[in-house]
């Protein structure tokens, strides 16, 4: 096994690791960019470059967009919850908001 | 050191799974679910890697040169797009139970539970 | 189910799964000495079967063509769960203005974003069609074609704003381009059943090794999954912004917001 493979396997189990841990979802779209770009050249150097072209684009351009567009809508529910008041029985509290956005940080 | 990809292919699997466990937010959990699902990717390619070959296209060297496997690639190749398009739908479930139940929290959301809105 | 028990089952299953995961995993055949026979099988005869230079698209749309149309109509359902989930709740608006997170500024687009985003959507969209089209000699194909294809859509939405790039990307067409390239595929599948042959038949004249046309019937397959992977992934495109966006008429908005509304897209 040739040294490049073998360091970007390791890349590809790193950054893996890394969107894992990425608790915050703002920062794991970055995350899985970057773990889209590792595998694309990973299957570039095993001599795949057809599945290289499609992880490329669909990893480093089309998910994370999808990803930041559902987080872009769904942190305009939550601001539209906190002025609507407790309408239509959503939990409006903006505390609890905050508190639910604090613990994706801080859950482990 | 020939284990490698085997052993990355488990790690990357176990290490989605750690994340779909203790993920407290819906939409990172679907992150998580795309890191199991690269696992597949490497076992796969790994499968097919033939040392000193070249690309499964016969373009530019004639047929006959040694060449790693077509089969998987054409596998890997349909799921990456298949699947973000699964993730897609995904992430339009997490819109949804956002909109309805205000929270994206999966330890909240206890599937049987009815929204706050039908008990009163 | 608390979080710690959660972690704690995981821990127990993945220490029962270990001995079992690392057996496998010495008993795996050496890395870059695989032992499958079907793959170096393709790679020896299909050249000369089918006139094609891209192993990966001879067995996608070809030897496994079946399969593709499996995995196509997977695409299909899964845009359409995506869109009639976002757009049953949306409802068909036409009205829209960017939305907007209080406390969170609006920096205008520069000049130079727009010049480089128009510059570069161009070359990626004419890539993703030479992509697609070279399918059967270079690497690519209809899938990659039709993902590059949609990530210029995106550069195009970048530089040119929400409303701008609408006009220029009905939506009308993408589901039109999905649905399309769907029933091309499952014709191609089917008009041989009626013919009395099997499915995905290769009928057509084979072609020349390393012309654009080679492969037969595989280049009306690739076709019908570059239109179709771009029409998918182009309408969940537009699905999702449009979700960033809200009514013109919602309660939280002034009338100076009303006014503005598309040209803050734009702007």
């Amino acid at each position: 096994m040739s040294g490049l493979v073998a360091g970007l396997l390791l890349l590809a189990a790193l950054s893996g690791l890394l969107v894992v841990l990425a608790r915050d979802p703002r920062r794991q779209v970055f995350a899985m960019a970057g773990n889209g770009l590792v595998l694309g050249l990973l299957f570039l150097a095993l001599q795949a470059p057809d599945v290289a072209l499609s992880e490329i684009a669909v990893g480093t351009a089309v998910t994370p967009l999808l990803f930041l567009a559902a987080l872009a809508a769904i942190a305009m529910d939550r601001a539209k919850g906190r002025t609507e008041g407790r309408a239509k029985g959503r939990t409006a509290d903006p505390a609890k908001d905050q508190a639910e956005d604090r613990a994706v940080d801080h859950a482990k | 050191m020939t284990l490698l990809p085997w052993l990355v292919a488990a790690w990357l699997f176990a290490v989605g799974l750690y994340g779909l466990v203790t993920s407290r937010h819906y939409v990172h959990l679907v992150g998580c679910l795309t890191v199991c699902q690269s696992a597949t990717y490497v076992l796969l390619l790994g499968i097919g890697y033939v040392h000193e070959a070249g690309p499964p296209v016969f373009y530019d060297h004639p047929p006959g040169t040694p060449a790693v496997d077509p089969v998987v690639q054409a596998l890997v190749l349909t799921d990456i797009v298949v699947g973000a398009a699964v993730t897609a739908l995904l992430l339009a479930i997490a819109i949804q139970v956002q909109r309805r139940r205000g929270t994206l929290d999966p330890q909240a959301l206890r599937p049987l539970r009815p929204p706050p809105s039908a008990a009163e | 189910m608390t979080p710690r028990w959660r972690l704690l089952l995981l821990a127990l299953a993945l220490a029962a799964l270990l001995p079992a995961v690392l057996r496998v995993a010495l008993a795996m055949p050496e890395f870059g000495a695989p032992t499958a026979v079907l793959g170096q099988s393709v790679n020896a005869l299909v050249p000369e079967l089918r006139h094609v230079a891209n192993m990966v698209a001879a067995v996608n749309f070809d030897l496994r063509g079946f399969d593709t149309l499996g995995e196509e109509c997977m695409l299909l359902c899964a845009v359409t769960g995506a869109t009639v989930l976002l757009r049953g709740a949306r409802g068909e608006r036409g009205d829209v203005r960017a939305g907007h997170l209080p406390g969170r500024p609006v920096i205008p687009r520069a000049d130079a974003t727009v010049l480089v985003c128009r510059v570069a959507a161009t070359l990626t969209l004419l890539f993703g069609i030479s992509v697609a089209l070279h399918g059967m000699t270079t690497p690519g194909g209809g899938f990659q074609g039709g993902v590059i294809a949609a990530s210029g859509l995106l550069l195009l939405y970048l530089g040119e704003g929400y409303a701008g790039w609408r006009t220029l990307v009905p939506s009308p067409v993408l589901a039109a381009m999905e649905g399309s390239g769907a029933v091309l595929f499952v014709l191609c599948a089917g008009l041989p059943l009626i013919a009395g042959h099997p499915a995905l038949t290769n009928g057509l004249p084979l072609g020349e090794w390393k012309d654009l046309y080679s492969g037969g019937l595989m280049i009306a397959v690739n076709a019908a999954v570059a239109l179709s992977v771009t029409g998918s992934f182009g309408l969940l495109l537009v699905e999702f912004l449009e979700e960033t966006r809200e009514p013109a008429d919602a309660p939280a908005s002034n009338e100076a917001d009303h006014e503005d509304g598309t040209m803050r897209a734009r702007t």
